[in-house]
């Protein structure tokens, strides 16, 4: 890898290295009395062993300029190892809390083996680790290929996934010992999000430095959503993080908006959070994926705009359906409810788009399990914003809210949607990225997709009806008007469900665990004879501008 | 580049653009798309008519129906207790006999009792009334301050040494740890007091027993009662019967004896309601007959 | 209007400015009222802090991830109000850096929670909760019961809270490691200092039934014996509470 970097590239690895170095020197010592040390000292060691890396391949020949002439792929390739790796970690700790809850004796006595603390690992882990991963690897390949202009240098990329993957441990490493700010999704503390804003700065700025080399005039749809997802999470992460530590050599801080203005600010990043990270995102890569696996060109151009636009426009104002009913004052609400409801168009144009674009190919999708888990994943999109959208309207969130109903449709989203998708796309491109024919089994493909369609189905019909019985529970009242049930009469009803949720967790990993296998054996077979695609490289000429054709 | 296809499949024509082999057809936006928007678009400006949504400045919008969340609350629930006072009103009023007398109102007392009780007592006295180490079981005929619903309501509303100015207050005494009795004693008052409950237990030292039964009548009996049976004027429990609080084994025993105890019930009277005190009172008093 | 975007969708920057612009709206709208609109948080002159030791509990709460299953927010509806009490109002959560609202219950919600249960329930809850309660599906959390506070960085807990908006007086923050010492220990000298700077109606306990310990669960506890109970503009009856002005 080292010998990929030119000379004054592995100098400024190493100059970058140093300087990250220093600063776990700094936070080790200044935080030896706190989880704050630690973290120093994960930082400091993984300098360390970045310099050795950098230091054994410093004398390696410099790359040749004909690498210019094909992708630089390898970044891509490592993200989707990560990728996987994150996976199997997220959904194995997932599916550990899920039997926690059926079985709570199936603990030890310590502290970081607890509920609250593995919690946060498995969502981390899962979006931040997996989807994070797959989404930076996979917008590498996109943008590339549909700009038509190779990344701009070889450091810039293995920063943002080396940077991007210390968040991540930091974060989890955190989670176990404690150190959490208890936003949703924004756990980690304030120097863990500080790093967090360097290494995504330096993302949007690679982002854009490849769209201003690019050889097409127009920007591909899949483009416009990885760009959204960038910018608008840097948004939300540093508006929901801003905090006050208590001192520089400890972890905690405290935020610095409270009560209200503070739950409103959590959850218009964590709506948020899922609107651009594992909505837009993931549009961005099924933008891609999907035509290109399936063969067909997209089904409107028009329909993209609509649906991009309406999705990134009204989004933003959903949040405040996480707080109805609360102390948030009713006109947020209102709002909230209001641009939920009307996200559903878009959302649905998106999905629409997504399937017609397969009309013409319905027989691929039949005999192919990459794209069926594409074809899933469109539809799963379609069905978990149409259960937002009307999860959000304030009665039926009245029986909702707080209860499994919302794990339920998290899971839609996320099973259905995130990790399909990705599973998708991660098949279509290890073939071409390691210049294989295939993958190395077709028929494990095809097991994995039957397991973690099953685990999906079984997880969210388990959620959903444990869901709905304990919002019924919790407001059905005996004929004498008064409550029927005590809380803990709800909690023993969950159980059979808790029960039957980790089961199909356990599907939906086994198939994740048996696709990581499938694609390290593809990737240790033997390559194929180079069949390289014409479109396949990056161009040097300028392109020719089309003009838009009038409306049909 | 730039040129544009008719797709056979769908007889709609390209854009003209192709990124890595990937082209797009330039269908417009079917009609159903826009309507369903115009329904979603109208369906919320209804609402923002109707309902507070917009702020401005330093207010909001109150909206036509000028509907008001906390203000529907305290409706609906003072409307439930509306409904409900036709049996609750008359629970607040009659006397405990005379609600007992009455199925119908029993009925309810049953209905309600069983999730008020699960909500807030059955932390600590378990799901069915029967207690756990340390909290006492409800359903026994041996109670600390009495077993009349009256005597229940009471405690409620005041707790056993709780924050309320009115509480009972019981506290049995640390004779170990005081100083008041010797190691050799205690253990010679526990005998005493296993054998009163268990007077076949095999391991009892007779003589123990007897020295235990004199040490008893000196430094127990003035709470305890001289036979043991427990006093509900202080909240001393029965020893001579098969509940205990702590436990009746000798180890059990000889802790409370050598720590002493003071059982801590919150006071209830700014959580439940009168009548929701009375209702409990009355359940558990049920709870008992149920149970015989 | 498709146009349009045929020629915003050729420039970088000017994609990435409409969406920047397009995104922020709705945030701009729905947040930056919360700060004028005075209405949005009641008014509630008896108001007080957390004490240094409720502070220290608030934070193992957080560290331990309770939030994860249980809300603090009783929400504006009858069977709500009817199970765990008067509805939570805005004001209550105003110190709360951050809010500990939550957004699922696993378990009950804890807004209310003050003073239900007593600290001997409270600490053979977190032992082990099955020990109390059967059917409970939360974990244990034995170690707290023996494991010490740290106390030396409690004045910079509360002097990072002055400086995001808690009015704590120079007075509580040198002398946090004491008060937390003194709530826990109802007969050492310490003691009176507590009630001196945060109100006579301040718990003074040996929470964990361990007066010359000073344990993260004597932390815990007093910090769930304060929940709902820092100032009582919520506690008069729902069916009476009036709407605001
Ligand atoms: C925090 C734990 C706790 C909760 C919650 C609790 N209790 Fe108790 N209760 C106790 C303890 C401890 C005692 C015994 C006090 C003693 O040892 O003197 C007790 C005693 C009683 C007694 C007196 C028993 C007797 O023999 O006289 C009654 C009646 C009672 N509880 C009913 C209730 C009801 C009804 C509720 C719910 C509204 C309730 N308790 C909630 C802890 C609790
Ligand atoms: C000052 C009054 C008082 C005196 C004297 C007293 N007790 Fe008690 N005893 C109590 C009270 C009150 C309780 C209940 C404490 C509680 O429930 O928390 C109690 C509880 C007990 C219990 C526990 C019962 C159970 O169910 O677990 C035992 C055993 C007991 N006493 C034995 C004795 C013996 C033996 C003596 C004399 C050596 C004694 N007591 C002297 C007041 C007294
Ligand atoms: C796995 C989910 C889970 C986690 C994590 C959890 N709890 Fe609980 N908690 C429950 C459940 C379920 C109940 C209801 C059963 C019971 O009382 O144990 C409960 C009940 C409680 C109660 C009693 C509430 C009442 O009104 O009866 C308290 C207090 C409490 N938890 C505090 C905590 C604290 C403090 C933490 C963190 C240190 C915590 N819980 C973490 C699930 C959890
Ligand atoms: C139209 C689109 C969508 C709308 C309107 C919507 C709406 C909602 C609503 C109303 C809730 C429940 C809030 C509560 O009661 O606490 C929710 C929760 C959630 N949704 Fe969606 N949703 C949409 C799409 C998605 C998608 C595609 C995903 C992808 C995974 C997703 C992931 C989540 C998550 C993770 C939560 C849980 C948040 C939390 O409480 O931690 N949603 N959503
Ligand atoms: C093996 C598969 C999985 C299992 C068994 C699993 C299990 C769980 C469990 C038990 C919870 C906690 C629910 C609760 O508190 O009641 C949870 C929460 C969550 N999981 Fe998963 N999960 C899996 C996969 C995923 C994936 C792939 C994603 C995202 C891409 C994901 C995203 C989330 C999120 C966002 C939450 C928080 C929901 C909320 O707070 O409302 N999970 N999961
Ligand atoms: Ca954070
Ligand atoms: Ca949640
Ligand atoms: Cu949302």
């Amino acid at each position: 890898m080292i010998a990929q970097l030119t000379k004054s590239e592995r100098q400024s690895a190493l100059v970058i290295l140093l300087a990250l170095a220093v600063v776990g020197l700094a936070m080790a010592a200044g935080g030896r009395h706190d989880p704050f040390g630690v973290h120093g000292a994960i930082v400091l060691l993984a300098a360390i062993l970045g310099i050795f890396g950098v230091i054994s391949g410093y004398y390696a020949p410099e790359p040749s300029p004909d690498r210019l002439d094909s992708y630089y792929d390898s970044p891509t390739k490592f993200g989707i190892i990560v990728a996987m790796v994150w996976a199997v970690i997220g959904m194995a700790v997932g599916d550990w809390v899920a039997w926690l809850l059926a079985y709570p004796e199936w603990t030890f006595d310590a502290a970081w083996a607890s509920f609250g603390r593995l919690r946060p690992v498995h969502t981390s882990g899962v979006i931040f680790g997996f989807g994070g991963n797959a989404l930076i690897a996979t917008s590498f390949y996109v943008m590339q290929r549909t700009t038509r202009a190779r990344l701009p240098d070889q450091l810039t990329p293995w920063f943002v996934l080396f940077g991007y993957n210390l968040f991540c441990i930091i974060a989890a490493t955190g989670y176990l010992m404690g150190v959490t700010q208890s936003r949703e999704y924004a756990e980690p503390e304030w120097y863990a999000d500080i790093w967090l804003v360097i290494v995504w700065v330096t993302y949007f700025i690679l982002y854009m430095r490849v769209l201003a080399r690019r050889q097409e005039p127009h920007i591909y749809v899949a483009n416009w959503y990885y760009l959204a997802f960038i910018l608008v999470v840097a948004m939300l992460h540093i508006v929901n993080n801003l905090a006050m530590p208590i001192s520089w050599g400890s972890a905690k801080s405290y935020s610095l908006f409270s009560g209200v203005q503070d739950a409103m600010t959590q959850w218009w990043y964590g709506h948020n959070a899922v609107a651009f990270f594992l909505t837009s995102g993931f549009l961005g890569m099924m933008y891609y994926y999907m035509p290109k696996r399936a063969g067909r060109p997209i089904y409107s151009y028009r329909m993209s705009i609509i649906s991009f636009w309406g999705i990134t426009f009204f989004y933003m104002w959903a949040g405040s359906h996480h707080l109805h009913y609360t102390a948030l004052p009713q006109w947020v609400q209102s709002l909230g409810m209001t641009f939920s409801v009307m996200l559903l168009v878009p959302s649905w144009v998106s999905a629409g788009n997504a399937l017609m674009t397969l009309n013409g190919a319905w027989h691929k999708v039949r005999d192919d399990a990459t794209l069926r888990f594409m074809m899933v994943a469109a539809v799963f999109y379609g069905l978990t914003t149409f259960e937002g959208s009307f999860m959000a309207i304030r009665p039926v969130n009245s029986l909702s809210h707080y209860t499994d109903w919302t794990i339920g449709h998290v899971h839609a989203g996320a099973l259905g949607w995130v990790a399909m998708i990705t599973f998708g796309a991660i098949y279509a491109s290890v073939p071409w990225l390691w210049k294989r024919e295939s993958m190395y089994s077709a028929k494990l493909v095809e097991v994995h997709f039957w397991l973690a369609l099953a685990g999906t189905v079984i997880y969210v019909f388990a959620m959903w009806n444990s869901g709905i019985i304990q919002g019924l529970m919790w407001r059905t009242y005996n004929e004498s008007g008064t409550l029927a049930y005590s809380f803990v009469d709800s909690l023993v009803a969950m159980h059979p469900y808790y029960i039957a949720r980790a089961v199909g967790g356990a599907f939906f990993l086994l198939g994740a665990i048996i696709g990581f296998y499938n694609i390290l054996m593809t990737i240790r077979s033997a390559p194929s004879v180079e069949t390289q695609n014409a479109a396949d490289f990056p161009v040097t000429g300028p392109a020719a501008a089309p003009a838009l054709q009038p409306g049909e | 580049m730039g040129h544009f296809e008719r797709d056979p499949h769908t007889g709609h024509m390209t854009t003209g653009h192709e990124w890595n082999g990937i082209t797009e057809l330039n269908t417009p936006v079917p009609k159903v798309i826009w309507l369903f928007l115009a329904c979603t678009v109208i369906f919320a400006i209804g609402y923002w008519i109707l309902m507070p949504t917009w702020p401005i400045g330093r207010t909001y919008t109150k909206g036509l129906l000028g509907d008001d969340v906390r203000h529907d609350v305290a409706q609906s629930v003072k409307q439930a207790a509306l409904d409900r006072s036709v049996w609750s009103a008359r629970i607040e009023k009659e006397s405990f006999a005379d609600i007992q007398k009455d199925p119908r109102l029993m009925d309810a007392v049953r209905e309600t009792g069983r999730a008020l009780f699960g909500d807030n007592c059955a932390a600590c006295h378990g799901r069915n009334a029967q207690g756990g180490k340390g909290f006492p079981n409800l359903t026994t005929s041996s109670w600390l301050w009495g077993g009349t619903p009256e005597a229940i309501f009471q405690t409620l509303t005041v707790g056993i040494n709780s924050a309320h100015p009115d509480t009972r207050t019981s506290q049995m005494p640390a004779f170990g740890k005081d100083g008041m009795l010797p190691r050799a004693d205690i253990d010679k008052v526990v005998a005493f007091v296993r054998s009163l409950s268990q007077p076949n237990a095999k391991d009892l030292d007779p003589t123990k027993v007897a020295a235990g039964k004199e040490l008893f009548a000196a430094n127990c009996a003035s709470c305890h009662g001289e036979n043991a049976t427990g006093n509900t004027e202080m909240g001393a429990p029965n020893l001579t019967d098969a509940f205990w609080i702590y436990g009746g084994d000798a180890q059990s025993i000889e802790t409370t004896l050598w720590n002493g105890r003071q059982g801590h019930m919150p006071t209830w009277e700014n959580r439940l309601s009168e009548l929701d005190r009375k209702i409990l009172a009355l359940y558990l008093v049920d709870l008992r007959k149920a149970d015989k | 209007m498709f146009g349009f975007h045929y020629r915003l969708e050729s420039k970088s920057i000017g994609l990435v400015l409409a969406i920047v612009g397009v995104a922020s709206i709705g945030g701009i709208v729905e947040i930056a009222p919360l700060f004028t609109i005075h209405q949005t948080v009641e008014a509630a002159p008896n108001m007080r802090v957390y004490t240094p030791l409720e502070l220290a509990g608030r934070n193992i709460y957080i560290r331990e991830g309770c939030y994860a299953c249980h809300s603090q927010m009783i929400r504006t509806l009858r069977d709500e109000v009817e199970r765990y009490g008067p509805y939570s109002l805005a004001v209550e959560s105003k110190y709360d850096h951050p809010h500990l609202w939550g957004s699922k219950r696993t378990g009950p919600d804890l807004a209310r929670l003050g003073e239900k249960y007593s600290d001997e329930w409270h600490v053979a809850h977190m032992i082990n909760p099955r020990a109390v309660v059967p059917e409970s599906v939360m974990p244990a959390y034995a170690w707290l019961a023996r494991t010490e506070l740290r106390t030396d960085d409690l004045g910079d807990h509360l002097n990072a809270e002055r400086r995001v908006g808690v009015p704590y007086t120079d007075d509580m923050i040198a002398n946090a490691t004491a008060d937390a010492y003194g709530q826990a220990a109802p007969d050492s000298p310490a003691a009176d200092g507590v009630t001196k700077r945060y109100g006579k109606a301040t718990t003074v306990r040996a929470f964990d039934g361990k007066p010359n310990e000073l344990t993260e669960m004597d932390a815990l506890v007093a910090y769930l014996q304060i929940l709902g109970r820092l100032t009582d503009a919520a506690h008069k009856p729902v069916a009476t509470a009036e709407k605001q002005p």
